[in-house]
Order: C-alpha cells, then structure tokens, then sequence
C-alpha cells in the first residue's frame, strides 16, 4: 500500500481550489467540494483553511470581488450589475466589502488606472495564471503530536446549539446536574465533541456536545443523553491558552501536520479533552488536547 | 433566587494567601474545610485515593447546592496539615508520615450537605462511597502564624520552614502546632522546581 504523502494533500486540493474557480457562481456544498479530492466532509474547512490560508467562504468572497475589479477596470457594466454578478444583492453592500478588500469604492477604482491587488496567502487571483502556493509547513511541522490507540469512551453528554463561545453555558448546567448525582467522583474525562466548524457553519447552528465519561450503570435522562466516543486511532496534540483560540491549533493541526504526517483523517469528528479547569486556571495556562481520528488503512499503509 | 456573585474564599481572603519568599506574620481568621485525614507517602496510593475522595465529595455538596439554587461557590485550591512532621528525620521513612487533606469550604456549607453527598456517593458504587464517609467537616483557628512561599520541589521544604523559625524567633515567637501546605500549582503538569506552595505555621510566644 501507498504512503500519503504531503504532495497527495496538495494535489487533491489543488483540484478542489481548480473546482471552485470553475463554479464561482454556483452554490458549493460541503459533501461535494470534500468529495471533489476525497477529502472527508467531517474535517474539511478546517484542512482547507488550514492548507490555503482562508476559509472556503472567503476564498470564494474574494475570488468574486477579484473578478469584479476585472470587469471595474477593463469593462463597461454598470457597478450595480457587476455587484450582482459578484453575489451582492445591493450596491451599498458591495461597495462595503470592496472598499475592505481594495481601500476605494468601486467608481474610484474604475477611474484608477492600475489595479493594485493585495497578494493572497494562496497566491491565487482570479485574472492570473494559477501559481498555487500552499502554506509554508514549517509551523505544522514543529508540532508536538502522538499518536494513540484509544478504547471506546461511554459517555453522557448534554447538546449545545449555539455559538462556539457560548458552550461555557452549557458546561456549567451540565456539570451541576451531573455533579448533584455524583457523577464528578473519580477523577472523569471532560470532553467537548464539536460536529460542525465553528469558522465555517453559523454560529446559531453550531452543534457541540459536553461530554463526561460515565460507566455502564450511567442511564440518560432529560437532556442528558448516552453516547460512545470511537476508540481506534487519533492524533492527539494541546493547545495551550484560551479556549477562544483553539481554532488556530486545529488549523495548523489538520492543515499542517496532517498532510505531512502519512495518515489521513477518519470521517469522524474530532474531540477535545478540557484537561485543567477553567474555573482556578488563568486563561493562558489553560491546556485543552485535541484529537483527530485516523483513518486505520493510512496507518497501515504507513508502517 | 437572585443572582449572587459567586463565592471565591481564595480571593475573598487574599490576605491570607498572599505570601512572598520572605516569611512575614499574618493573622489567620477562623476557616471550614473538607478533610480527610491518613497516612503514607505523598503520592503514594492512600494519598491519592484520598485526594479523590476530597474532590468527590467537594464537587457533590458544591453542585447539589448549586442545582437546589443555593449560593455558587468555587471550590478551592487542596491545602494539608502535617502534623508530627520531624524536619531533622523528615526524609527518613514517608510511609509513616500522617496528613489530613484539606478543600477550604463556605461556612454555609453544613453536616447535612456533607451528609447528603456522602448518601449520594454511596449509590455511585462502594468504592466511591468508602470514600466519601471519610470525608469530614473541620473548623480550623489557626491565628496568628508564620507564612512563606516556597518554590521548588517538595522534598525542599525545610529549607524554607527554617527561614520561618528563624524569622519567628527574632519576633520572640516559636512555631507550635502542625504546619501547614498550601498548594497553588499542580504537581502533575508544573515541573517540580516551578511548584509554588504556601507555608504556614501558627505561632506561639517563645518561652523564655
């Protein structure tokens, strides 16, 4: 068996960047940009953003408004058709984001002789050549990661929808509930299982679970469901500092590290592991461990 | 209820956990704990089992309050008593040293909250419950002492406890009764030259 190695990565997203340039009008789900490369849909945003700098949604943003500068400079539509062709629904909207994205609204652009673009991490525009230029993967590379063999964890846990920072909520009234019943003896793994991209899905539709491993006896009631978290293979790495941060290690983990490490991640969700309490912890030493599922054939292929 | 700040005793008494390299002299207010008390190494498996024993129970009277709507608290940092602790044989035989685990407590928490958890407890499973009926409800007044902050590795302690004697003797004082270790780092994630626990010890007049 094959080895995936970091060119596989790059090649596959390369497809996938070449796909969404090729479809820059039409919608783009999830499940059919992952499956364009084979990626899995679980973990997605987090590798692409991870690979190209930006988020799926903003890559295409600016890809747009590149073009309308194209269309501005070389051109004669009105601005209010081109804001329409880039996916604005009015003119005030899109000079807003114009004006962010090339510091002058769109009529002053027009009248500008030379288009001066700010580069792309990616180094992709719209009107030139495709040059890709992935990250640099010195970060990702320099990470602390093991790789571990866990047992299928029981656990209760209690469902938060909402946004990302706002889980702190959840984890108290859990932990009152579970605590009052005695079920924080014995030293239990606190676990948040996020099953969507807080950088990606709205944050009033994100979905997460607070979790705290239980034994067989444990019988869910009322809010609180029983759920089993997969054992087999993950990547595990910690971040260090405030949970609000977490994003830019899952960045560099799954962008970074993973295309250079030989495994390929397994479609499941990822999990985090709250290992100090936020409660007598300064923000800065809090350490959460991430970790990624892998796929059990990639592994093989590894070894 | 209305909504009421959360009560933090290692904030709300600041004074007497503000402690530097220096020993300095500190009235110390009359305080309840969670304890539990035992012998045998530091570390070793009584110690241990009787930290989650503390905590257990701690964290059971603290959310059956706080789910019943009472007043929220956090539960504070594990603090010990070493009574009987000979710092000229101090390193001699661990197994024999005695301690009495420590989770500072609200007064408002009551034997009736202890009792509950330890009922609570006891469904949880036997070994969960044997431990929670050690757990007891302990009034400290410890007064005026003697406080340092000591950094490094525990077994370093005397060193510091001898500056605190030396200290208490020029103030014409003398340590009396069983010191006391307050432990504001985690040993499983601190390095242990990095550990920061306080020490203190009541004092008495020297008699001369």
């Amino acid at each position: 068996m094959r080895t995936i190695t970091l060119d596989d990565y790059k090649r596959r997203m390369l497809r996938v960047l070449v796909h969404i340039q090729q479809h820059l009008d039409d919608p783009m789900p999830l499940g059919e940009l992952a499956g364009v490369a084979c990626f899995s849909a679980y973990h997605f945003h987090r590798v692409f953003k991870g690979m190209v700098g930006e988020s799926v949604a903003e890559y295409v943003r600016r890809l747009r408004l590149e073009r309308a500068a194209t269309q501005l400079k070389l051109g004669s539509a009105s601005v209010i058709d081109i804001a329409l062709a880039a996916g604005y629904d009015s003119h005030e909207a899109f000079t807003r984001s114009f004006k962010t994205a090339f510091g002058a609204a769109p009529s002053q652009f027009r009248l500008a002789r030379q288009m001066e673009l700010a580069e792309a991490p990616s180094g992709i525009h719209f009107q030139k050549p495709i040059t890709v230029r992935f990250r640099t993967l010195h970060r990702g590379g320099s990470m602390k990661v093991e790789i571990k063999q866990l047992q299928p964890m029981r656990v209760a846990f209690m469902r938060h929808v909402g946004p990302y920072d706002e889980v702190g909520k959840t984890w108290d009234q859990f932990l009152t509930v579970m605590g009052k019943d005695g079920y924080l003896a014995g030293n239990p793994t606190m676990l948040g299982v996020c099953h969507d991209d807080p950088d990606v899905t709205p944050p009033v539709k994100v979905r997460y679970d607070a979790c705290l491993t239980v034994d067989e006896e444990f019988q869910p009631s009322g809010e609180i469901g029983v759920a089993t978290v997969a054992g087999g293979a993950y990547a595990m790495t910690t971040h260090t500092g405030p949970y609000n941060e977490v994003g830019r290690t899952y960045s560099e983990f799954l962008g970074q590290w993973m295309p250079r490490s030989g495994y390929e991640l397994g479609n499941a969700p990822c999990f985090e592991v709250y290992v100090n309490h936020p409660e007598s912890t300064p923000p800065e030493e809090l350490l959460t461990d991430i970790y990624a599922p892998l796929q059990e054939r990639a592994k093989g292929a590894r070894e | 209820m209305a909504t009421q700040e959360k009560v933090d005793l290692f904030k709300d008494n600041k004074k007497e956990y503000a402690a530097t390299a220096k020993p300095a002299l500190v009235e110390i207010w009359p305080a309840v704990y969670l304890s539990v008390s035992g012998q045998g190494a530091p570390g070793g498996d009584a110690f241990s089992a009787a930290i989650g024993a503390l905590y257990g129970v701690a964290f059971t009277v603290k959310m059956a309050r706080k789910f019943a709507g009472k007043q929220d608290y956090t539960v504070s940092k594990l603090e010990a008593l070493w009574p009987g602790m000979n710092w000229d044989s101090a390193m001699s035989d661990k197994e024999q040293w005695t301690w009495q685990l420590m989770i500072r407590t609200p007064k408002f928490v009551t034997q009736k909250d202890l009792s509950q958890a330890v009922q609570t407890l006891l469904k949880r499973g036997s070994e969960k419950g044997a431990g929670a009926q050690r757990v007891e409800l302990l009034s400290l007044n410890e007064g005026l002492c003697v406080q340092a902050l000591h950094v490094g590795a525990y077994e370093n302690e005397g060193k510091t406890m001898a500056t605190m004697r030396a200290f208490a003797g020029k103030q014409g004082l003398r340590l009396a009764g069983a010191h006391h270790e307050i432990y504001l780092s985690d040993p499983r994630r601190v390095e242990a030259s990095k550990l920061r626990t306080i020490l203190r010890a009541p004092v008495r007049k020297a008699e001369k």
